[in-house]
């Protein structure tokens, strides 16, 4: 077929699946009319704009000033990790706290530590800076290592390399990066604005509607914030596709080698990690200093122990938590494997069905563009407010990221391999399980890894919002009681967790690996 | 301006692979005179890029030491004094090609070369026409004859190469032994060039250098005397063959042994017996 056939084909199946959703809501198919008719949605939207537009205002003035800010820092982070390696491996906890930081838990800390504004920016900024960086830091080492030689052949050094070469061989990566980011600001935005009582935003917008069970209004509200995060994807994926031409035209895709770390000496690789573990604690520490806060309302890192380990809140604070990591651990794993699955589902979809796939890839990107917060109450209506809620609204947040990197992974497979089996007439069944299955084993523990910190934030949510129940209820109810020690506790824990998750995926991998090796 | 001398003097450099040391470069001692042409043969993986690195440090050597004009090779480079081209062209995509030939100039800090020299040099090398054109819309030839003219720019007076022609077709590549001649003859920067082309080392080079496999040490210096300008009929002359074909023998796993054995007696009476036959050539 054409490329043109292709996109009609693709235009078309879009077309029939968004009649399907109108034709859906007007008989009232999904739970009782809480899907209503995409026509009733705009409809309503169109109506009520006066009352949207203050909402809309704040939530994108919040949303592109921490794009700024937390695009800046990141660039200037990703550049001095470039410029002295070192400085990556002191900041390595802060970067993989920064990633796995469930901003849900983090809001009502920053709300506490800072002023409202100035805590919704910066929880944007924080959600930007992550995949900013990395895909910049990817980016800035990516630049072809023969011009690196060449330049310094020249005698230049690190600095005129970077102004030179990486800088500009970096520029597709961070726009792409960009891409990511922009969704992440308005998700921040969003959740600070439901946390931190403030008077304009989409966050409060929805939180003032969820009471009134009015599906169309929520739908409305969802689609507003998709439409915000989707514009400023687009923006950033155009500006992308330009550079990317340019810079692909003979770029042969050499990487320079990682830094090396095999022959170092034991007591220098011990005292970076006892570094890269201090380094978040003395940020944390260093915050509250700056902000001068009561010690009551703030509390330090010893603040924390001794709220939860040595004061004598201690017992009852440890029965609370542990209950409440009881209820919250077991599923966000098991959301985890579910989201997972199916991410590798629609991935052997892709590969099997690549038309459909397109036509499903938009509805896809709405689950991700729109605000989990705006999602959840949807959620409930459709599917109530038990552990499938839950479980629903973590194979949501974890699976697109995780599809990505698999319907990549099918995507690099050589196509000659493919060749050989197909020279034999095998069909594409076959395929799949001799070469495609295989070959994306190695994929799959990177979207483990992407999608193990997001479940936890998923479950958090669900709990917050839906079922009552675990660490995400626990962080309301303190917040209803000014339990600020358990607040404090909660963010701690959450993201401790999300750490230990996050390291658990290379384990895995070892595992994996020692294994294909017996074979 | 005038070549500098580049001096290798019992240089050792070894590189470590997984915690084990792989000698690369085994005590070797080269000589190039101010403003002569030198060209190094030896098996692929013998450590003969590794030596040019070195004289661009990029590498450190492990042991003796290696002079350029009788400074470092670092401070050498720095002033601008060398000019390099790989086997790969290695362009900013994003550059155009007068760009490309400028970005030397700016690495060295210098200000912004004559439009007219550059040009020059786009001319040189037969690329007039091409100046605003991207790297992306030009040949693989092409390509690498930018990164010829990017090595002239800085009007260098020591000229490292490592298989420059090395992608093109063997037409270009004689075109382009020509012009290297040429640019050569008239500048005179002391020159190092690595190649894999028997023929292209004996045309163009002073001398050869025969290289061992890794670890590399000089296996045979060969003087090759034909009288410059050598014109294209050289490469049918049956002498220019003859020194190939000897050059071809030691590079030859079986035969190298016996032949540079045989080669070390012969080289010190009799350096080669073709010069006063191609005297006539040219």
């Amino acid at each position: 077929m054409t490329r043109f056939g292709d996109h009609l084909a693709t235009g078309v199946l879009i077309l029939l699946l968004l009649a399907a959703w109108e034709v859906a809501g007007q008989l009232k198919l999904v739970a009782d009319g809480t899907l209503p008719p995409l026509s009733a949605i705009l409809l309503r939207l169109a109506a009520e704009w006066r009352e949207y537009w203050p909402h809309v205002a704040a939530t994108l003035y919040t949303a592109s000033l921490g794009f700024l800010i937390g695009n800046a820092v990141a660039l200037a982070a990703a550049v001095s990790f470039c410029l002295w390696p070192v400085a990556e491996r002191i900041f390595r906890g802060v970067n993989i706290a920064a990633f796995t930081v469930p901003p849900i838990a983090i809001a009502p800390v920053l709300v506490i530590a800072l002023d409202g504004e100035t805590a919704r920016i910066t929880l944007a900024a924080l959600l930007v800076y992550f995949p900013t960086m990395t895909a910049a830091m990817a980016g800035l080492r990516s630049a072809d290592p023969r011009a690196v030689d060449l330049i310094r052949a020249y005698g230049g050094g690190p600095l005129r390399t970077l102004w030179l070469l990486r800088l500009r061989a970096a520029l597709p990566a961070i726009l792409s990066g960009f891409q990511v980011a922009a969704p992440a600001a308005v998700l921040g935005a969003v959740l600070a604005e439901f946390g931190s009582g403030a008077r304009w935003g989409l966050g409060t917008f929805l939180l003032g509607s969820l009471g009134r069970a009015e599906p169309d209004r929520l739908w409305g509200i969802g689609l507003t914030a998709t439409a915000i995060a989707g514009l400023g994807y687009a923006l950033s994926a155009t500006l992308a596709a330009r550079t990317t031409s340019l810079n692909r035209a003979v770029n042969i895709g050499v990487t320079g080698p990682e830094p090396e770390t095999a022959n170092e000496a034991p007591l220098r690789r011990a005292l970076l990690l006892a570094a890269a573990i201090l380094m978040p604690l003395l940020i944390w520490q260093g915050m509250l200093f700056w902000a001068d806060l009561s010690p009551i309302i703030a509390k330090t890192p010893m603040g924390v122990i001794d709220y939860l380990i040595t004061g004598k809140t201690a017992a009852s604070a440890q029965t609370r938590l542990l209950a409440a990591l009881a209820e919250t651990v077991p599923i966000t794993i098991a959301g985890m494997l579910l989201g997972l699955g199916f991410a590798f589902a629609l991935a052997l979809l892709s590969f099997a069905a690549p038309l459909l796939m397109r036509a499903l890839l938009p509805f896809a990107l709405v689950t991700q563009t729109m605000p989990l917060v705006a999602l959840t109450p949807l959620a409930v209506l459709i599917f109530g407010r038990g552990i499938t809620v839950t479980l629903v609204i973590t194979i949501s947040v974890t699976f697109f990221a995780a599809f990505v990197v698999l319907a990549q992974g099918f995507a690099m497979i050589p196509k000659a391999a493919f060749d050989l089996v197909d020279a034999y007439g095998a069909s594409t069944l076959r395929k799949l399980r001799l070469i495609a299955i295989p070959a994306s084993r190695q994929w799959l523990f990177v979207a483990a890894r992407l999608a193990l910190p997001k479940a936890l934030l998923g479950v958090m949510i669900a709990e917050w919002l839906a079922t009552g129940k675990g660490l995400g209820n626990l962080l309301n109810q303190s917040r209803g009681y000014l339990d600020y020690g358990m607040i404090w506790t909660v963010a701690v824990v959450s993201i401790l967790l999300s750490v230990l998750l996050y390291q658990l995926t290379p384990v895995l991998e070892w595992v994996g690996r020692s294994d294909r090796r017996d074979k | 301006m005038q070549g500098l001398p580049l001096q290798f003097t019992n240089v050792s450099k070894a590189f470590s692979i997984k915690g084990k040391a792989l000698p690369v470069i085994d005590n070797l001692s080269l000589d190039c005179p101010a403003g002569s042409f030198t060209a190094l043969l030896g098996p692929s993986g013998c450590g003969k890029s590794t030596l040019l690195r070195l004289a661009l440090a990029l590498e450190n050597e492990d042991s003796g030491s290696l002079r350029i004009g009788g400074d470092s090779p670092r401070s050498i480079c720095r002033s601008g004094a060398v000019g390099v081209a790989f086997q790969d062209a290695a362009l900013l995509p994003w550059r155009s090609v007068e760009d490309n030939i400028r970005l030397p100039f700016e690495v060295l800090g210098r200000k912004r070369p004559d439009p007219e020299k550059i040009n020059g040099l786009i001319e040189l090398v037969g690329l007039k026409g091409f100046e605003k054109a991207r790297p992306g819309e030009l040949s693989g030839g092409m390509r690498q004859r930018v990164a010829i003219a990017r090595a002239l720019a800085t009007e260098p007076r020591v000229l490292l190469m490592d298989e420059p022609f090395g992608a093109l077709d063997l037409i270009l590549r004689r075109q382009m032994n020509l012009e290297l001649q040429r640019i050569w003859s008239a500048k005179r920067p002391t020159t190092l060039l690595i190649t894999h082309g028997i023929d292209e080392a004996v045309y163009l080079a002073d001398r050869v250098i025969v290289l061992s496999p890794r670890p590399a040490r000089v296996l045979a210096d060969i003087p090759v005397s034909f009288s410059r300008p050598r014109g294209a009929e050289l490469l049918r002359d049956p002498a220019f063959h003859h020194v190939c074909d000897r050059i071809a023998a030691l590079l030859d796993p079986e035969t190298s042994a016996a032949s540079a054995a045989a080669e070390a007696a012969t080289l010190d009476a009799a350096p080669v017996d073709a010069p006063a036959k191609a005297g006539t050539i040219a």
